[in-house]
């Protein structure tokens, strides 16, 4: 976020389906070593405006920049420099970790040490199991660990946290923090306000397919703040979240 | 896929890892490999036993006369012995072509009255219990009068074949019967599954080419298929004597056979893939496909014996082609280059379905 050189840029991204327009001339910047979210409620265009920076979905109109290339024109040299974690599983459920992770190493051609891969992410002791057999949060682990196979500039998180109960919910975020430490840049989505507010060093708030709002947390709401708006009620200093972890610790619980 | 040496690497650990996931998946066990071994064992057992007559022996008839000595020492009629009632009561039931009953009357030299009752129910076996009785009473009475150079006498002369038994045409139609089985099951229901589970999508956020996961997705299903038609021949020979009229050339043929007859069905399967977007709607379309082909494509009796308006259809779909090609090879003893117009059939039916998937399918 120091350095000012984008290395995503996406120009008036246009994607329709049929007559339905899921992303109507969408324009923003992702800066490198930045944890930028895009935030909006369901159907809002996140998945798909990220499935097309992620070249598998062509868009109708538009140009993306990732890390200096086209991504019209050089598809495949992009997927060899990005990660992508998909809303959904991804994985052949037959397959155990180890597999899993031999089998996407062969797919980018790179070597792997599978063991190193899972112990980043606390699944050392899954190694052998079956990808259907994870909890919910594992599975989210593993398919982040299977973003980093190689060596990616920029990974992609859609939704990471969605279904996962709290402790693997900020499990999760310390291993996004950890990832973007090493100098990762990573662009997730998000329906989770909170979430957004404790990751991104930056957000884009979009709905009905355009962004409405972009900038750092703290700006959107200072923003906000500025137009006069007040809350309603008091906050209290504590949340039901903090209460619930109070009382149940922060120690995973995926078995 | 050769240009470029990490689609190759990716190519042979796809094919790995695909076929690793799917020997895992018991469907793909029972329908490839279970079901087929089930039917060969229960039709290579009817066919043996299709070539015998039973005849009945009632008690009371005597056992030390020529004629019961004759019909015991002949290996293809089988005797049965009770009181009358209980052979009547299975001769009427068909489980035997014949009651012979046989009275010496103890003169010198002795003479004989031969009896055999059979029943209106059964005409093939009566009909060849018939034949088979009279033809030995014939014989004994021209033996017996001293007759040893009859005016007319016959001879057989027997071309040098094989006996042809229902094993040696249903084995053929096994192999079929799975490689058909695997590349529309495992091809639709594993298609659907890996679009459903987003294996696809993930895949395409690699380098690797949409061509390269096609290919070793059929690969894995090759590997499966040709192991299948192993397992049957490796069955048929072993257990029931199944003969390969060129030993391992007919051995090496059948392989060809399958590789091009799985890559036509494949077609099928892709096509199908495509048009179907859940499991739900996959299920009637595969047995669309399948069923009919398994009833009337010379699976498991002849296309010959189909009423004649439906010959010219049965004989044409891509299954017909593929088992008649396989009869080819091993009840007819020919060479590959003679199932040429078969191969030139299957190509054909896969011709049509590829280029008809190339417009249904879809990765996601």
């Amino acid at each position: 976020m120091k350095s000012a050189r984008p290395i995503i840029e996406v120009k008036n991204l246009v994607k329709k389906y049929g007559k339905f327009t899921a992303v109507n001339d969408v324009s923003f910047e992702v800066k490198e070593g930045e944890l930028f979210g895009i935030l909006g409620p369901n159907g809002a265009g996140k998945t798909t405006t990220l499935e097309i920076i992620e070249t598998l979905k062509a868009p109708t109109k538009g140009e993306i920049i990732v890390d200096g290339l086209n991504i019209a024109d050089h598809a495949a040299e992009v997927k060899r420099r990005i990660g992508v974690q998909l809303q959904a599983t991804g994985f052949y459920p037959e397959l155990s970790l180890i597999d899993l992770l031999n089998l996407f190493a062969a797919l980018y051609d790179v070597k792997i040490d599978p063991m190193a891969a899972l112990k980043e992410v606390q699944l050392e002791d899954k190694a052998g199991s079956f990808f259907e057999k994870l909890s919910g949060g594992q599975k989210q682990r593993f398919s982040i660990a299977s973003t980093l196979i190689n060596k990616p500039r920029i990974i992609f998180l859609d939704e990471p946290t969605t279904g996962l109960d709290p402790q693997a919910r900020i499990n999760l975020w310390e291993m996004i923090r950890v990832i973007r430490k090493q100098g990762t840049t990573i662009v997730m989505t998000t329906h989770y306000m909170e979430e957004a507010e404790a990751l991104c060093d930056r957000l884009a708030i979009m709905d009905s397919g355009k962004i409405i709002k972009t900038g750092t947390p703290h700006q959107l709401i200072d923003d906000l703040l500025a137009t006069g708006f007040k809350k309603p009620i008091e906050r209290k200093q504590a949340s039901l979240e903090d209460v619930f972890l109070h009382l149940t610790g922060k120690a995973l619980r995926d078995e | 896929m050769n240009k470029n040496p990490s689609q190759m690497r990716a190519y042979l650990a796809m094919s790995y890892y695909t076929l690793r996931a799917t020997v895992r998946n018991p469907a793909t066990l029972a329908f490839g490999f279970a079901f087929p071994l089930v039917f060969i064992s229960i039709f290579g057992l009817i066919g043996g036993s299709s070539q015998s007559l039973t005849l009945g022996l009632p008690d009371q008839t005597g056992q030390d006369n020529p004629i019961i000595q004759t019909v015991k020492n002949l290996s293809f009629i089988k005797t049965e012995t009770g009181s009358t009632s209980v052979l009547e009561q299975r001769l009427i039931q068909g489980k035997l072509d014949g009651l012979l009953v046989v009275d010496s009357k103890p003169t010198t030299p002795p003479t004989y009255a031969v009896s055999l009752t059979t029943t209106s129910g059964n005409p093939t076996g009566a009909a060849t219990a018939k034949t088979v009785v009279s033809g030995l009473v014939d014989k004994l009475n021209l033996k017996l009068s001293g007759v040893s150079s009859p005016p007319v006498s016959f001879a057989e002369q027997e071309v040098s074949g094989r006996k042809f038994r229902y094993i040696d045409f249903v084995l053929p139609g096994q192999i079929g019967f799975s490689l058909l089985s695997t590349a529309m099951f495992s091809t639709v229901f594993g298609f659907i599954a890996l679009k459903r589970l987003l294996v696809f999508k993930r895949m395409f956020a690699t380098p690797v080419q949409a061509l390269t996961i096609l290919l070793a997705q059929g690969t894995s299903r090759m590997i499966i298929a040709l192991a299948q038609t192993i397992m049957i021949i490796a069955l048929g020979v072993i257990a029931f004597n199944f003969y390969l009229p060129h030993g391992l050339q007919t051995f090496m043929e059948l392989i060809v056979l399958s590789i091009i007859g799985l890559i036509s069905f494949m077609g099928f399967g892709i096509f199908a893939s495509g048009f179907a977007s859940n499991e739900n709607t996959a299920g009637p379309i595969v047995n669309l496909v399948t069923l009919p082909q398994f009833l009337i494509s010379g699976v498991f009796f002849p296309t010959d014996s189909l009423p004649n308006w439906v010959q010219p259809i049965a004989n044409n779909l891509p299954l017909s082609y593929f088992n008649q090609a396989v009869r080819k090879v091993t009840t007819e003893g020919g060479s590959l280059p003679e199932t040429w117009s078969y191969v030139a059939g299957l190509v054909a039916w896969g011709a049509v379905m590829y280029i008809l998937a190339t417009r249904t399918f879809k990765w996601e």
